[in-house]
């Protein structure tokens, strides 16, 4: 049976991380049971250099990803050798009090996506082997305050990585209204998540501009791109203004509604001025921005569009077009 | 407490977790399989298969220097702490994703409002420390965020009252019906999935119920005890609405326009249409809190079934009509 990738890295990572001098590759897979076995004769492989050389490419990978510094030395005779330095790989003292250990497993708990959940207990486990208070839970279980951080979007961890790693990326992605995706050429900048749900922020090179994207409307994969950014990365990036105007809440006008004096609470909560006019009817001063029409639509008889005459026609409009049905 | 996020066990995270375990088990000769667990936020059967692969492991295979560890079922005994230098055993410093993961986190959780400000504070505290620990791997948390939605001073109520163990009185708001109505609830917990919620027994109808904070027309502190009855906690990672499958079915027809439905909706099946619509299936335990959609969709899309909901979406937009000819008239 093959030895399990994780006793595999495991050891690469202690022998990388035990040695004062460079290994080099040939020691490495010599003392590595798991490399042995890859190169034995007969263990399948024609090709077992091969092999072992793509498996071990892929470990110093994974474990880099685990965020070990591993230095590659060349020594005298021009063979490359292998060491993790334990000065570049410490973690810094940190000393945390029973508190802010509480604080920091709760916040670790947040995750619902698989790799940053991961990554987020082995952050803390880092830091409890760094000496970090064990946890008295001061939250209980009732009482409890449970954040979670939802990620149901595929293209979350693709994006993240391209992100993170500055690779620029293309996409299909199909706009609120259009029948079709069209392909998108981006370089991705910032992922903010906005009343749950994830939104992108990058540089669109196909119209030249920055864009925000919501991720749940990327259709197919995310594939990146060889080559590097072509525009700076600005220091601070709006994601959530610009979502705020999609939705329509950056009203610039004001609307005049009737409405049935026990219907509509939430536009009574946004009304800036409310007035009887007896007979179950109030009447009402609303923001009118983009969107407003079919939000009335809603709220079906128990609401009457006074001005402007635009929303009164789109929303008499939307109503035909049920009423037809 | 919910379940923890359920996630394949895999190498790479089982390589992260026993990295540290060694440097925590050099340190705790004798250490209990419970505690180490719960330390590690892990099962102890998670545990116990990490110290079936540690004793394989090494510095170096050939010497014969393995992790001479193991446990009898209670305790865990390394034999030869020495087989791994001082060095070695050093705590590790954060990786870019696991400075981001913990960060990110840690930053949306601090403006929860009505989080109490001494856990705030704790928190801030832990997250300058950890940003300062991370160094350059603290870089990359800078381009990821999260806002919790919540009302302010609903939460505090909510939240102290849980506290307090007091009951609730609220004026709440259902989209579905177009009405506030009263209730007294014992609020179990506050939960933020994109919105923030209180799941609570309701006095009203005896029942779980879910609500959204920002739906909260009006709260009060009673001066009642809370005592909802002992009910298990669901997990939510699957989201809040969990449709039944007893629900009766909708069949909803909508054109590229009305896409957003498939987002917003938890569905059982879209189905694409040839013009760019999708078809989409959904359950509900009332059909007829859906007429709102079927009037906000308009021509964008068409309610196919049940016939009485795309019926009474007809004739409610018919009486809509009608006042406005009726305004006309009067005009």
């Amino acid at each position: 049976m093959a030895i399990a990738k994780a006793e595999r890295l495991m050891n690469l990572a202690l022998c990388l991380l035990g040695t004062r001098r460079p290994l080099s590759k040939r020691e490495l897979r010599d003392s590595i049971e798991a490399y042995v076995e890859a190169v034995r004769p007969g263990s399948g492989a024609a090709g077992s250099d091969d092999s072992f050389n793509r498996m071990f490419e892929r470990d110093k990978d994974d474990l880099r990803e685990l965020g070990l510094v591993i230095e590659t030395v060349e020594n005298l005779d021009g063979e490359t050798g292998y060491l993790a330095r334990r000065d570049s790989n410490r973690l810094p003292p940190i000393t945390l009090d029973a508190e802010e250990a509480a604080a920091l497993g709760l916040a670790a708990k947040v995750w619902q996506q698989a790799r940053l959940a991961g990554a987020a207990s082995g952050a803390l486990q880092k830091l409890r082997a760094a000496g970090l208070p064990e946890d008295v839970d001061p939250y209980g279980a009732h009482g409890a305050l449970e954040p979670r951080i939802p990620v149901h979007e595929a293209a979350f961890e693709p994006l993240m990585l391209a992100l993170r790693d500055r690779r620029p990326v293309v996409f299909d992605y199909r706009k609120a209204n259009a029948a079709q995706p069209g392909q998108r050429h981006v370089e991705p900048w910032a992922l903010e998540c906005w009343r749950g749900h994830w939104y992108l922020a990058g540089w669109d090179r196909d119209r030249g501009a920055e864009r925000v994207f919501r991720l749940s409307r990327i259709t197919g994969k995310v594939r990146s791109r060889s080559g590097r950014f072509t525009v700076p990365v600005p220091d601070v990036v709006t994601v959530r203004e610009t979502v705020a105007s999609w939705a329509g809440e950056s009203a610039d006008r004001s609307a005049r509604i009737r409405l049935r004096s026990d219907a509509g609470y939430p536009l009574r909560a946004k009304a800036t001025a409310v007035r009887e006019l007896g007979e179950g009817w109030d009447e009402l001063e609303i923001p009118y921005g983009h969107g407003l029409d079919a939000w009335l639509v809603e709220f079906g008889p128990d609401v009457v569009v006074l001005e402007p005459a635009e929303l009164r026609a789109d929303v008499v409009d939307r109503l035909r077009a049920v009423a037809k049905g | 407490m919910a379940g923890k996020p359920v996630r394949p066990s895999n190498a790479i995270d089982q390589t992260r977790r026993m990295l540290s375990l060694v440097t925590y088990l050099r340190e705790r000769p004798g250490a209990r399989i419970e505690d180490v667990a719960r330390a590690f936020g892990i099962t102890e059967d998670e545990l116990v298969s990490d110290l079936d692969v540690l004793p394989m492991c090494g510095t170096s295979f050939r010497g014969g220097d393995l992790l001479d560890i193991d446990t009898d079922g209670e305790r865990i005994w390394w034999h030869n702490p020495a087989a791994l230098g001082a060095e070695a055993a050093e705590p590790l410093r954060l990786a870019a994703d696991e400075a981001t993961a913990l960060l990110v986190a840690a930053r949306a959780v601090a403006t929860l409002p009505g989080l109490r400000e001494s856990d705030r504070q704790a928190l801030l505290r832990a997250t300058a420390k950890v940003e300062t620990a991370a160094g350059e791997a603290a870089g990359a948390s800078s381009r990821l965020s999260v806002t919790f939605e919540s009302e302010g001073g609903v939460f505090a109520d909510v939240d102290r009252a849980i506290a307090e163990r007091r009951r609730l009185w609220i004026r709440y708001y259902s989209p579905a019906r177009d009405e506030v109505t009263e209730r007294e609830i014992d609020p179990i917990r506050l939960v933020s999935v994109g919105h923030t919620y209180v799941e609570a027994w309701c006095r009203r109808s005896e029942a779980r119920r879910t609500f959204r904070l920002d739906r909260v027309a009006e709260i009060r502190i009673l001066d009642e005890p809370s005592a909802p009855p002992e009910v298990e906690l669901r997990d939510l990672s699957e989201g809040l609405v969990q449709p039944a499958a007893e629900d009766p079915e909708v069949v909803v027809e909508v054109a590229p326009g009305g896409r957003w439905v498939a987002e917003y909706y938890p569905h059982d099946s879209a189905e694409e249409l040839p013009d760019g619509g999708l078809r989409i299936i959904l359950r509900t335990p009332d059909p007829a809190s859906l007429r709102r959609l079927a009037l906000r969709l308009g021509r964008d899309g068409r309610i196919v079934e049940p016939h009485e909901l795309a019926d009474s979406a007809r004739q409610a937009a018919r009486e809509a009509l009608a006042a406005y000819d009726g305004v006309e008239a009067a005009g």
